[in-house]
């Protein structure tokens, strides 16, 4: 990938929320914090599609958020188009945000319900004063509507009216209305049936086809990221732990986080679900408020030495690419470090 | 559910009664679970028949909305009525129905012969009560023990699901477990009992992979010691795959198909599963195969089609379809499914997905033609 062609630049981004930011804790100097983005540093090259996978609670969202400037960073720098994003003022962040738009977890409470879909789906171009005319604006939005698969006839209609995977094509019609370069898409179909999230990721990628969109893909599904990403990333309590270009992170995962989450994922197929090796991790993730020193994953980690505890790994390069964050990873030690069931 | 009155019963423990000839521990026939509203009748369970034997675990998928929980709910007497009506079948449990029994008589079955984990545990853990006197308080209703010894028990329960420091947590309330242990906690109150059937509703979905696999892992070890039954409703097919031994695939409110594991993954003969499983995004290594979703929403269920309910959305639909309701198909293995067309062996196989099983076959033709 040369840089030239990098539309996204995320730089040592951290995020912590403060917690009982009570008087009393903020005197005795007590006051604690989530962790919720530790030293997160990727980037998104144009019509890339980068996926972020981890468990609840890791930080995706939050790092979606910040890049987005929805939140304020900690610390750290997110470059979209070379341009640092903490330092645009209000002009230039509405410029960006023409650029970048966001797709919700949550089809039911992020559209609203007074608005018709035709007005949620227009109201970027009418934010960003693009379309000035109003016919030509619903022209325009009869257009998207119907290539993100829904009937132009239902523009009137609310979003009540609509089913789970219709409100997530409103969204997407809305985040497509100004051709965005960059689309952070929050768990898009996580609350969708199967049979209707594939409609969803197929229309995800059509539209990518058409336009070359960037995709930030959030979603905790390992083979929904899979499926849909060029590269992707795993994060664990706030951590960046491996990230690689989609066939080296399934093929040859090298984190023994990586490894026991993959093997971790029930495969549909009977028979290759019963043979194959799998990893069982013990006990829970640890508080972010709280999170362990050295490696955060040392607690859980089944070939965690007296070193991890002490020593928080670097991300370094394992082979071309493919970026991992123990000290212990080697390309491909599953076969060696898996636990036979 | 919250109560903790302890009233004595005369307790009638049917799992010490010998399933009867010619039936099987667990009987669905024809079950019909309606709900009158101000809307219309929504036919949430219309038509679901399976059998059950100890040792087995059904897996229930399907669209949400498809009726997977009601059907449970109904089985578990649980279902308000009114609105709910059962509209007709029977649930036989040993031999005796379970819908001709009364109150009390339910009382004693469920939480003691049949569990139920709920599909959300945060609603059905009491947050004003110890997660100890919640556990202890099904094995003092039902086995009449004392006190001290169900507290006992409480502990070994925690302990048995993998709660460290159990002497301690038993005092503990239910906002101080993480999610995941909560779900453990229900696991543990399901099985205080030794129930012969458990059902698990969606007990995974709210939880990480990486839990998951410890909590079917639990689930299935459990099993293996007690001999009991396991009905495992989810939305999941890979959880499906890996502990299903029957599996019933729902559609509108019925079973569109039912059979062995291996004969809904690799010989599925449902227009339904087809697309369920063509869905799926696969785990690719080296190419990644398009999706194909099923087209269009499922159907309300206060305005049913008037054929086969998966008509509209069936890219094999014919005007046969949408006008008549398809009949049941069964095989000789009892595997059963309902579409008009799946005794029509050249059209299941011109249209069933291809599986791992057909690609070996496939492969070690081609290689035998060369
Ligand atoms: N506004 C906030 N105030 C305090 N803590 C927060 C806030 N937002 C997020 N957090 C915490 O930060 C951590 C990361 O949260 P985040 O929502 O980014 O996780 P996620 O990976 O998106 O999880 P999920 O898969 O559940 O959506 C969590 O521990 C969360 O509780
Ligand atoms: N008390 C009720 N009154 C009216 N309709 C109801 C009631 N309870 C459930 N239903 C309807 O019955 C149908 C079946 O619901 P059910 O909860 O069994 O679905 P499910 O298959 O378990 O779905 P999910 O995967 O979303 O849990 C749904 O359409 C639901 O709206
Ligand atoms: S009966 Fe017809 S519409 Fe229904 S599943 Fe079979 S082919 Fe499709
Ligand atoms: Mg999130
Ligand atoms: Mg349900």
């Amino acid at each position: 990938m040369t840089n030239s062609n990098i539309l996204l630049r995320v730089e040592h981004l951290c995020k912590e929320f403060p917690v009982d930011s009570g008087f009393i804790a903020k005197r005795r100097g007590t006051a604690r914090s989530v962790h919720a983005v530790n030293d997160v540093s990727f980037d998104i090259a144009e019509g890339e599609t980068f996926g972020l996978v981890g468990e609840s609670g890791c930080g995706k969202s939050t790092t979606g958020r910040c890049i987005m400037r929805l939140i304020e960073p900690t610390s750290g720098k997110v470059l979209f188009k070379g341009n640092d994003v903490a330092s645009m003022n209000k002009k230039e962040l509405k410029d960006m945000r023409r650029e970048m738009q966001f797709v919700f977890q949550d089809p039911y409470a992020s559209l609203n319900p007074r608005m018709t879909i035709g007005e949620i789906v227009s109201e970027p171009l009418v934010i960003h004063n693009v379309m000035p005319k109003k016919d030509e604006r619903i022209e325009f939005v009869r257009g998207l509507l119907d290539v993100v698969g829904l009937n132009p006839e239902h523009i009137n209609r609310y979003p009540h009216e609509f089913s789970g995977g219709q409100r997530q094509r409103v969204g997407i019609a809305r985040a497509f209305a100004l051709r965005p370069k960059l689309i952070i898409c929050d768990e898009p179909v996580s609350a969708l049936d199967v049979s209707i999230q594939a409609q969803v990721l197929n229309l995800l990628s059509d539209l990518q086809q058409e336009y070359g969109t960037a995709y930030l893909f959030i979603a905790h599904d390992l083979s929904v990221v899979q499926h849909i990403s060029d590269r992707v990333a795993v994060m664990y309590l706030g951590n960046m732990m491996e990230y690689s270009d989609w066939r080296s992170l399934y093929a040859e995962p090298c984190h023994p986080y990586t490894q026991s989450l993959l093997s971790a994922v029930p495969i549909p197929d009977p028979d290759i679900q019963h043979s194959r090796k799998r990893i069982i991790l013990r006990g829970d993730p640890p508080s972010p408020i709280d999170p362990p020193s050295g490696c955060p994953f040392h607690t859980r980690c089944p070939i965690a030495q007296a070193k991890c505890s002490q020593e928080r790994p670097e991300l370094r390069e394992i082979s071309k690419g493919h970026f991992c964050a123990c000290h212990y990873a080697e390309p491909n030690p599953i076969k060696k470090s898996s636990v036979e069931l | 559910m919250f109560g903790l009155g302890l009233k004595k019963k005369n307790r009638i423990d049917l799992r010490d009664t010998p399933v009867p000839e010619g039936h099987h521990l667990l009987e669905v026939n024809d079950l019909k679970m309606y709900f009158h509203t101000q809307d219309g009748v929504v036919k949430a369970v219309n038509g679901v028949s399976y059998t059950l034997d100890r040792g087995e675990t059904l897996g229930v998928v399907g669209e949400s909305g498809s009726g997977k929980s009601v059907t449970s709910l109904t089985i578990m007497g649980l279902i308000p009525m009114p609105p709910g009506k059962v509209e007709g079948g029977d649930v036989l449990y040993r031999g005796k129905s379970l819908l001709d029994m009364s109150e009390d008589e339910l009382e004693s079955i469920r939480g003691n012969d049949i569990a139920m984990i709920f599909q959300d545990p945060m609603t059905s853990l009491n947050p004003v009560y110890t997660i100890g006197r919640q556990l202890s308080e099904g094995m003092r209703l039902h086995k009449g023990m004392s006190k001290k010894d169900a507290m006992a028990r409480s502990v070994e329960l925690l302990k048995m699901v993998g709660i460290p420091n159990a002497e301690q947590r038993v005092k503990e309330y239910p906002h101080e477990f993480s999610g995941g242990m909560r779900q453990r906690v229900m696991i543990a109150m399901a099985l205080a009992c030794d129930p012969d059937i458990l059902i698990a509703d969606e007990p995974t979905t709210a939880l990480d992979v990486t839990i998951q696999a410890q909590i079917i892992e639990l689930m299935q070890e459990l099993q293996q010691k007690n001999g009991n039954a396991i009905i495992m409703i989810t939305h999941d097919l890979g959880v499906v795959a890996d502990i299903a031994d029957k599996i019933m695939v729902m559609y509108a409110g019925q079973p569109v198909e039912f059979g062995t594991r291996d004969e809904i993954f690799y010989n599925p003969i449902h227009p339904y599963t087809w697309g369920l499983n063509r869905s799926i995004p696969e785990p690719a290594i080296d190419e990644k195969h398009p999706l194909t979703p099923i087209k269009g929403n499922p159907p309300s269920l206060v305005d049913l089609p008037e054929g086969c309910a998966f008509a509209p959305r069936c890219p094999y639909a014919t005007e046969r379809c949408r006008k008549e309701m398809p009949k049941v198909y069964t095989t000789k293995t009892g595997h059963y499914s309902k579409c008009h067309y799946s005794a029509d062996e050249a059209f299941v196989r011109a249209n069933a997905p291809e599986t791992s099983r057909t690609k070996a076959q496939r492969i070690v033709e081609l290689k035998g033609d060369m």
